[in-house]
C-alpha cells in the first residue's frame, strides 16, 4: 500500500499538471479525503513568487563589485595585465629577475622580427598573423614605468583599439574573430578601472581619466551600436558583452567622477541619456533595439539620482545638478514624445514607462528647487493621446501595480497622479 | 514564469558553467548576468525588503565564484545550485539577527510599503500565507519554496538537499501540515 506522503505528491504533481482535479484525487482515495483535502488546497494556493525585479542600476554595480572582488581574490587570473601588476609587489626577487628576462626575451624577439613587423602589427586585427605581436607590445607598454593614473590611460587606449577592432572585423565581415576583440575590451576595461581605483587608494588626482573613461564608453556604446547592426545573428551576443562592458565601465566611472566634479557627471550623464535617445530614434522601427536602448536610457536617468546622492553624501550643493537635469528632463520628453509617434505599438508601453518615471522625478526636482527659492522650468506640453497613456503608467506606479520594466519609483505618494503636471485640461 | 529549470541547462549554459569552474571570470559574469533575476526574487521574497535582498543577492554570487569547484561533484541545474547557496545565506541572515520579530516586522511591513514591496504582494492571502511559510523550518521552507515557487521537481530537490526522493516527500507532507495548523490557528486569534 502507498503511503500518505506518497499518495499527497502523486495528487499534487497530477492536478498540477492539469491531469486531474482536486475531487478526482480525493474520490480515488476516499479512506484519506479528510487529511488529504486541506493539504491539497494549501499546496494549491502557494503560487509561484510575484516578478520582482532587481533595479539596473543595482545589477550593474553590484556586477563591477563581484568582478573587482574576484579580481581581488583570484590566485591564477586570465587577466595577463593584473597579473603582472600583482607580481611586482610580491614575487621574490630571483622570480622577478626571471621575468625581467621574459620581458628581454620579447624585446629581442621583437627587434629580431624588425622594428617594422611591430609597427606594422599595430595595425592588424584579431586573426592576423601579426596580431599576437600587437597584444605582446601592449603588454610590454603596461610594464613600462608610470603610475596608476598613467597606466590606466594606457590601458584605456587599449580598450580604444578593440573597439576600433570590432568596428573593422565587422566591415570586413570576420565576424568569427568578434570573441577575441570582445574578451579584449572586458580585460582592457577592467584595467582601466582597476588602475584607476589603485590611483584613486593612493591619493592621486583620478578626475580627469575618469571623465575620459566616461567619454570613451559613451563614445564605445555608440560604435558597438553600429557594430551590433551590422554582424550577423551569431555574432550578436559577443556585442551585447561588449555593450555590457561599455556600460559597466560608464557606471563605475561616473561614480566616480560624481565625487569629484558633480556637474560634469551630471552633464555628461545626460549627454549619454541624449544618445540613448538617438539611438531610438536611429532604430526606430526595431522594437527590440528600442527596447534596449530605452532601458540603458532608464538606467542613465537611476543614476542621475545616484550622482545627486553622491554629492549630498559629500555636502556637495547640488542646486546647480538639479537645475541642470530638470532641463534636460524637458528635452528628453520632448525626445520621447517624438518617438512614441513613430515606433511600433509593442514598444509604446516601453517609451511611456520612460516618461512616466521622467515625470515622477522631475516633479520631485522641481519641488525641491522652489524650497531653494529656484525658478524651476516647466516640462513640454505633451499630446493628449501620449498624455492618457503616461499618466496611465504613472497611475501602476503609484499604485505599484506590477509589469513595468523598471520597479515603481520609491517614495511615489499615493493618488497623486496630477501632482506630475498631468491634468484633467490637457495641460502639463 | 519558471522557463529553464528542469529542462536542464542549455549547452551554452553548460558551456558557462565549465568555463567558470575554470576560473574564467567572464564566463563567470555571464552566468551573473542570466541568473541574478531569479536569486534576487528568490531572496526578496525570503527578507522582504529590497535593502537586504541586493546585499545577499550580492553575496551569493561571490559565494558560488568561492566554492564554485564544487559545483561540478552536484548533478543539479547551476541555478538550482545558487538557490542554496541563497536558502543558505538566508538562514544564516535571520541567525545573526536571532530575532523572529524581525522577520514577522519585515513581512508584515509589506502591506504598507511603497516599490517594489508592494508590487510583491499579489494578494493579502498571498502574503499571510508567505508569513506562514516563513515560520517553517529551514529545510521545510526550503522544499515548499523550490518545488511550489520555483517549480523544480523532486528529483532535483533531492539532489540539491543530499536528501532521498521520500524523505523529500515526507518534508513536504510536514510542512504542509504544519502550514495548515499555522494558518488555522491564525484564523481563530482573528
Amino acid at each position: 500500500m502507498k503511503k500518505f506522503e506518497d499518495i499527497l505528491v502523486q495528487c499534487i504533481e497530477d492536478i498540477k499538471a492539469g491531469r486531474s482535479s482536486i475531487e478526482d484525487c480525493l474520490d480515488r482515495h476516499p479512506s484519506m479525503r479528510e487529511q488529504l483535502e486541506p493539504l491539497l488546497r494549501i499546496a494549491l494556493e502557494i503560487r509561484e513568487a510575484p516578478d520582482v525585479k532587481p533595479s539596473p542600476a543595482f545589477k550593474i554595480k553590484a556586477r563591477v563589485r563581484l568582478m573587482e572582488q574576484i579580481h581581488g581574490r583570484q590566485a591564477v587570473t586570465k587577466w595577463p595585465w593584473s597579473r603582472y601588476n600583482n607580481q611586482t609587489k610580491t614575487i621574490p626577487l630571483r622570480k622577478r629577475f626571471s621575468m625581467v628576462g621574459v620581458i628581454l626575451a620579447i624585446v629581442l624577439t621583437l627587434s629580431a622580427v624588425g622594428g617594422g613587423t611591430a609597427y606594422a602589427a599595430q595595425g592588424s586585427l584579431p586573426g592576423d598573423v601579426l596580431y599576437s605581436v600587437k597584444l605582446v607590445t601592449e603588454q610590454l607598454r603596461m610594464m613600462l614605468p608610470g603610475n596608476d593614473v598613467a597606466r590606466a590611460q594606457r590601458a584605456l587606449s587599449f580598450a580604444e583599439r578593440r573597439v576600433g577592432e570590432m568596428e573593422a572585423l565587422a566591415e570586413k565581415g570576420r565576424p568569427q574573430y568578434l570573441g577575441l576583440a570582445v574578451g579584449g575590451y572586458d580585460d582592457a576595461v577592467n584595467m582601466t578601472l582597476a588602475r584607476i581605483e589603485r590611483a584613486g587608494d593612493k591619493g592621486l588626482a583620478t578626475g580627469n581619466v575618469t571623465a575620459r573613461v566616461a567619454e570613451a564608453t559613451t563614445r564605445h556604446l555608440s560604435v558597438l551600436d553600429t557594430v551590433y547592426d551590422m554582424v550577423p545573428p551569431e555574432a550578436k551576443e559577443a556585442i551585447a558583452h561588449a555593450r555590457n562592458v561599455s556600460e559597466t565601465g560608464y557606471f563605475h566611472a561616473m561614480a566616480a567622477l560624481a565625487k569629484n566634479n558633480t556637474v560634469r557627471a551630471a552633464e555628461m550623464n545626460l549627454a549619454a541619456m541624449l544618445g540613448r535617445l538617438n539611438r531610438v530614434r536611429a532604430r526606430v522601427g526595431d522594437v527590440e533595439a528600442v527596447e534596449n536602448a530605452l532601458q540603458q536610457f532608464e538606467a542613465m536617468a537611476e543614476f542621475g539620482e545616484e550622482i545627486s546622492r553622491i554629492a549630498q553624501e559629500i555636502g556637495l550643493n547640488i542646486t546647480k545638478v538639479e537645475e541642470l537635469v530638470a532641463l534636460a528632463t524637458s528635452k528628453h520628453l520632448e525626445e520621447l514624445a517624438e518617438v512614441w509617434e513613430m515606433v511600433p505599438k509593442q514598444a509604446r508601453p516601453a517609451i511611456e514607462r520612460a516618461m512616466a518615471n521622467l515625470l515622477i522625478r522631475h516633479q520631485r526636482r522641481v519641488q525641491a528647487l522652489e524650497q531653494w527659492g529656484v525658478e524651476a522650468p516647466q516640462p513640454p506640453v505633451i499630446p493628449g493621446r501620449i498624455r492618457e497613456r503616461v499618466e496611465e503608467r504613472i497611475r501602476e506606479q503609484v499604485e505599484g501595480i506590477p509589469g513595468g520594466t523598471t520597479p515603481p519609483t520609491p517614495g511615489v505618494p499615493a493618488g497623486a497622479c496630477h501632482q506630475y503636471g498631468l491634468n484633467a485640461t490637457g495641460e502639463m | 514564469m519558471y522557463q529553464n529549470r528542469s529542462e536542464g541547462q542549455t549547452s551554452d549554459e553548460a558551456m558557462l558553467v565549465q568555463k567558470a569552474i575554470g576560473h574564467d571570470t567572464e564566463a563567470f559574469g555571464r552566468l551573473y548576468d542570466m541568473h541574478v533575476d531569479r536569486v534576487y526574487r528568490h531572496i526578496y521574497y525570503r527578507v522582504g525588503n529590497e535593502a537586504d535582498a541586493e546585499d545577499l543577492t550580492q553575496q551569493v554570487f561571490l559565494k558560488a565564484w568561492q566554492v564554485i569547484d564544487r559545483y561540478k561533484k552536484t548533478a543539479s541545474p547551476f541555478i538550482a545550485w545558487l538557490m542554496t547557496i541563497s536558502h543558505n545565506l538566508v538562514v544564516d541572515f535571520y541567525r545573526t539577527r536571532k530575532d523572529r520579530a524581525y522577520l514577522e516586522a519585515e513581512v508584515l511591513a509589506d502591506g504598507s510599503a511603497s516599490s517594489p514591496e508592494r508590487a510583491a504582494e499579489a494578494s493579502f492571502e498571498q502574503q499571510r500565507l508567505r508569513k506562514a511559510i516563513l515560520q517553517l523550518r529551514s529545510d521545510e521552507q526550503q522544499v515548499v519554496i523550490l518545488r511550489f515557487m520555483e517549480g523544480f521537481e523532486f528529483t532535483e530537490i533531492a539532489s540539491l538537499l543530499k536528501k532521498k526522493k521520500g524523505n523529500v516527500r515526507v518534508i513536504l507532507h510536514r510542512a504542509l501540515v504544519k502550514l495548515r495548523n499555522i494558518l488555522e490557528k491564525e484564523r481563530k486569534q482573528n
